[in-house]
């Protein structure tokens, strides 16, 4: 089985002989269902869930008339993981956060960062597919655009955050889950997930360049 | 007639600029401030032979850069017509930065749009779409900036210094100012296309003509 890319990806086989996408979707439905039985603070839980399953919905139907590449559909299965099991506890309370915060001595759990550098680092890949096969960019706007749209993705979902923080648990402020009581919080999340994208991008420039071009298909 | 606008702008920002130089309000941040901007004017006049924008774009440069330079000149948080607001709706704070953030997308809209325009194979629509996702983009960015100056040059001001004037949420909310001045500058566009059922305010296709650097091949992976 090949994977394919966002060169690759013009032809793709019908659902029924997609075995990687049936693995990652029977992978995602199991963990969300087993994370979703009993998270540390179900309305925390149900919050940080509206926009993954809007994801999920999106991709879903959007299935039959844009199927994105494997590889695309693995990164994105990739993130939907981070974003669950941080779902699940409240981000501020992974277990694996807290492990970093020890060996380190950090002075905050930093899960939530490396699920925004993830962001970056992982839906960068398919904005780029979606800006190449959708928007027909070429060239230099098909590397610029996808940080670009990460970035003000980020930017977006900092607002929504905020929004949210001052509707539900306006008392709280600065001490919502997000923030974490950092003043510059909504800065770092945005400036790793730039990061993130650019290495990425960088990453896929690095490999175009590398991999002999005739050794894929003809785009069409 | 292009050339003598684009000149008397640039004259009219460099006159206001050093006629605001003239002690600001706290010299360090306004010097911070500046950086940027004067980078900007730099960047559009050398590339002004290369990627022309059209007259209405620079006058819409030229109008955000006087805001913004009126604003650094009193370090946002002092300047008069913010205060007079102040007193006069009974707000917390001087809103005179949001003012300038929601500014910024809507004057920055119609350029990037013109930019937009010499990318081959989008549609209008993914076109104004962009537009919108790299104002809130750019806004991040000096929110970021901002961020990295405070840190640095007076970390112990935190949320004080600069643009903030303490409120955990300014980053969002100046974000969120670019965001409602692009979306404005979006209902303008689609209001006036209705009205006349043409194209007009949009950049014409002809002004645009220039070769582009893009079938070189080199995108596929």
């Amino acid at each position: 089985m090949r994977l394919t890319t966002a060169a690759t990806a013009t032809n793709q086989k019908p659902f029924k002989g997609q075995t990687l996408l049936h693995g990652l979707i029977a992978w995602y439905v199991v963990l969300w269902v087993f994370l979703a039985i009993d998270p540390v603070d179900r309305h925390d839980w149900l919050l940080e869930n509206i926009l993954a399953m809007g994801l999920v919905i999106i991709l879903v139907t959007t299935y039959r008339r844009f199927p994105l590449s494997d590889l695309s559909y693995l990164f994105l299965t990739v993130f939907m993981t981070l974003h669950a099991i941080g779902a699940h506890y409240t981000y501020s309370k992974v277990p694996l956060g807290f492990w970093m915060q020890e060996w380190w001595g950090l002075e905050r759990n930093h899960f939530d960062r490396i699920a925004h550098f993830s962001f970056g680092l992982l839906l960068a890949y398919p904005l780029r597919e979606l800006f190449l096969r959708r928007v027909h960019v070429r060239g230099f706007w098909a590397y610029y655009l996808p940080i670009s749209g990460i970035l003000a993705l980020s930017g977006f979902f900092e607002i929504l955050e905020s929004w949210v923080a001052l509707l539900v648990r306006p008392e709280l402020g600065e001490a919502y889950l997000g923030t974490q009581g950092d003043e510059w919080d909504a800065q770092k999340d945005m400036t790793v997930a730039v990061f993130g994208a650019f290495f990425t991008i960088m990453l896929t420039y690095a490999l175009s360049k590398l991999v002999s071009q005739k050794s894929l298909p003809a785009p069409p | 007639m292009k050339h003598l606008v684009t000149v008397g702008l640039l004259l009219w920002y460099v006159g206001f600029f050093l006629f605001m130089g003239i002690e600001p309000f706290d010299p360090q941040s306004w010097a911070f401030a500046n950086i940027l901007p004067l980078l900007f004017v730099g960047v559009l006049t050398i590339s002004y032979r290369y990627l022309p924008f059209s007259c209405a774009s620079y006058v819409l440069f030229a109008m955000f850069l006087t805001l913004h330079t009126v604003g650094s000149h009193y370090t946002y948080a002092q300047v008069p017509f913010g205060l007079w607001l102040e007193e006069l709706f009974d707000l917390p704070r001087n809103h005179f930065d949001r003012i300038v953030h929601f500014c910024f997308g809507l004057f920055f809209a119609h350029p990037l749009l013109e930019l937009f325009k010499r990318v081959p194979g989008m549609s209008a629509w993914i076109r104004a779409g962009l537009v919108v996702v790299t104002l809130v983009g750019l806004g991040g960015l000096w929110e970021i900036l901002e961020s990295w100056v405070t840190r640095i040059v007076h970390p112990e001001l935190g949320l004080a210094y600069l643009g903030a004037q303490g409120d955990i949420w300014d980053a969002q909310k100046d974000m969120a100012a670019t965001l409602y001045g692009a979306l404005s500058w979006l209902v303008i566009m689609i209001i006036s296309r209705k009205l006349t059922g043409s194209r007009v305010g949009w950049p014409r296709e002809s002004s645009l003509e220039l070769p582009h650097a893009s079938d070189h091949g080199s995108y596929r992976h």
